[in-house]
């Protein structure tokens, strides 16, 4: 019982970050941009509040810089790859590289392998919400997670109505289906393709102060672990929908929590069990790619 | 037409490592150094003496094969990340093989272990080309998951089952004296850039002169098109996915053979030789000969980095975000067929004379 509560708390642990930054990223997939960049921005927005708050000691306005500098790398991205019209997987490479870079200079300056936030204790962080903390098994898997983590549990819904039911989220998807047509009516494509990847880096901005400052108060170079391609796998499983794309980043946070729950039983092979998640993105995009392509009739090979 | 076209993508080649240069020395500045005189150590000792240019001929091996295997699989438009993985791999266990080899004769032992580096790089690459050719997972997500699963395979298996416990961090044992590239002369270089060099060669004829080079150029213009004309796509993806594993596994193998001669955590550096290999390739424009003058001088760089640190107080990193910012300014084609510059000063002085003309 107590293994299945923690268990189901680390699943919702795990799932958070990547649940930010697959619903950031929806929109840059559907406004067919694909936002390659979201991990480079994830670590940018976990070292900047890292390091705001070790410096100031104000964890509110680390989380602040954390999304006003996952922003300017989405300003980098979008005017590269829209406006001067790069190429997209590159420019996302580059920013990912770019992000590593700047902060293992920063860190080197520093003359620290990792910046620790010594003053705060992160359980102090941890919300517990009145009612539902005092349910047995509920209580202790819903209860008792810090902020940004219920935040990215109200953005799947708040995403579903952006994308679904306004105005904007129409276009988004108008200028990603078809631009040509889009143009023709008189939208300013560029326009909604910088929203829409802005979007998208304040939600990593968001998740990489989750990763770090929130939850281990700490912050050491390259600690996003692929999470941004994680979700970039779990947008394609969903094929972009907000609500399914996150039910695949909350499978992937079990995932996660499943190996660093029966790590412990598992003496010397521990370490083997760190791959389970990466292992299992695959196997998971696999078994959709063949359902999906189960009915095609088209001979030969045909793109995407 | 044709001198036009290679300007053309010198000219794109050159400006972003200009501009990223540029950008680095804002920042050298803003901490407080003088950027002419770091990017002076940086180039002058790897380029300029003969020693420090053997050396980064030496670094410059394993980077040509990463480049070059980069090269064949973007040129297809298909994105092959996981050239780290599939090198990392290929180095391992041509270390393991290494430190394994009963006494033989050393040129065998040497081909053994290439063969091993280049059967593993070649094998981890079948993983996603198969995904990709029968059942169309896109292969950019599988290669970037699988090379994270390979550094912590990799990580379990130098600290526990290889682990060589007389020496005081993890690694595997040390190759066997049969299996290590002897040093030519006081520098570092080895006979594996020569192996690298033979490999540039057999490329440039494959890309270059070859039906396999130019259906690479087809599928990566327009995949469906080179479907229609007959071309079996899913073949050619399998392919160039095990020539571009072969390649990494054999730089891998090289590397552990002329530099590491056993598998630590941090066998590859950062960003990685496999990463390098991306940023070689972009700048070399997918072609070999490209990619061998950028590997070289992307080794220039690697080498000078050294230097930075023993000789001024910019830290080495500084290379590492140099190259973010080149890669970034290389995704951008800064001029192509459109904005050709010539043309429109001929028009001006056209238009000009015409006017003058006119006034007479």
């Amino acid at each position: 019982m107590d293994m299945l509560g923690n268990i189901l708390y680390d699943t919702v642990y795990h799932s958070a970050p990547i649940i930010l930054c697959v619903i950031g990223g929806i929109f840059a997939y559907k406004a067919n941009v694909l936002n390659i960049a979201l991990e480079g921005m994830m670590l940018t927005g976990a070292f900047v509040s890292t390091l705001t708050a070790f410096l100031t000691h104000n964890v509110l306005l680390g989380v602040l810089l954390a999304v006003l500098s996952a922003m300017v790398l989405g300003l980098v991205f979008s005017f590269m790859s829209v406006t001067c019209k790069g190429n997209v997987i590159i420019v996302g490479l580059a920013i990912n590289l770019l992000a590593s870079a700047i902060a293992g200079f920063v860190l080197v300056r520093m003359k620290t392998s990792n910046i620790t936030l010594s003053f705060l204790n992160v359980a102090n962080l941890q919300v517990n919400i009145p009612v539902i903390k005092d349910i047995p098994l509920l209580g202790r898997i819903l209860s008792g997670h810090p902020l940004i983590t219920y935040l990215s549990f109200l953005g799947i819904f708040l995403m579903w109505v952006l994308m679904y039911q306004t105005k904007f989220g129409v276009y988004v998807r108008v200028v990603g289906e078809n631009e040509e047509a889009a143009k023709s009516i008189g939208l300013k494509t560029d326009f909604y393709k910088y929203v829409a990847i802005l979007i998208g880096a304040m939600c990593c901005g968001f998740a990489g102060a989750n990763l770090s400052t929130e939850r281990l108060g700490l912050y050491t170079n390259d600690m996003t672990a692929g999470r941004g391609f994680i979700a970039i796998a779990a947008i394609y499983c969903g094929r972009g929908s907000p609500t399914l794309s996150s039910a695949y980043a909350i499978l992937f946070g079990l995932a996660r929590a499943l190996s660093v729950n029966l790590s412990i039983y598992a003496g010397p092979a521990a370490g083997l069990f760190d791959i389970i998640p990466y292992i299992m993105m695959i196997g998971v995009l696999t078994v959709v790619s063949i359902v999906e392509n189960k009915n095609n009739m088209t001979r030969g090979f045909k793109n995407e | 037409m044709k001198m036009r076209n290679i300007s053309m993508r010198l000219v794109n080649s050159i400006l972003p490592v200009l501009l990223a240069f540029v950008i680095g020395g804002v920042v050298i500045l803003a901490i407080g150094e003088n950027p002419l005189e770091t990017y002076g150590i940086l180039l002058g000792k790897s380029l300029f003496t003969q020693k420090g240019l053997l050396n980064t001929l030496h670094y410059a091996s394993p980077l040509i094969l990463t480049g070059l295997a980069i090269a064949i699989t973007f040129k297809a438009n298909i994105f092959n990340m996981g050239v780290e993985g599939q090198m990392l791999l290929g180095g391992f266990f041509a270390g393991i093989v290494g430190a394994y080899l009963p006494a033989m004769n050393p040129v065998v032992a040497k081909l053994i272990c290439l063969a091993v580096g280049v059967l593993c790089g070649m094998l981890f690459a079948m993983v996603p080309a198969i995904l990709k050719a029968y059942f169309r997972v896109n292969e950019m997500v599988v290669t970037l998951m699988l090379n994270y699963a390979m550094i912590k395979v990799l990580e379990f298996l130098s600290t526990g089952v290889f682990r060589d416990y007389s020496s005081g961090y993890v690694s595997t044992p040390t190759i066997k004296d049969e299996a290590m590239f002897s040093r030519l002369g006081s520098s570092k270089l080895t006979i594996f850039f020569f192996v690298a060099l033979a490999a540039f060669v057999v490329m440039y004829f494959v890309m270059n002169k070859s039906k396999l080079g130019y259906e690479t150029t087809a599928i990566g213009k327009n995949l469906e098109f080179a479907e229609a004309t007959g071309m079996k796509v899913h073949k050619k993806i399998i392919t160039l996915m095990a020539i571009s594993g072969a390649l990494s596994g054999l730089a891998g193998a090289g590397y552990m053979m002329s530099e590491q001669f056993k598998y630590t955590l941090s066998f590859s550096g950062n960003p990685g030789l496999g990463w390098d290999g991306m940023l070689i390739a972009l700048l070399g424009g997918h072609s070999p000969v490209g990619v061998l003058i950028a590997a070289v001088f992307y080794a220039a760089l690697k080498t000078g980095s050294d230097h930075i640190n023993l000789y001024s107080t910019v830290p080495k990193e500084i290379v590492a975000v140099i190259q973010g910012l080149i890669i970034l300014f290389l995704a951008v084609k800064f001029v192509d067929e459109h904005t050709d510059i010539g043309d429109k000063i001929k028009m001006k002085f056209h238009k000009k004379s015409h006017a003058a003309g006119r006034e007479e």
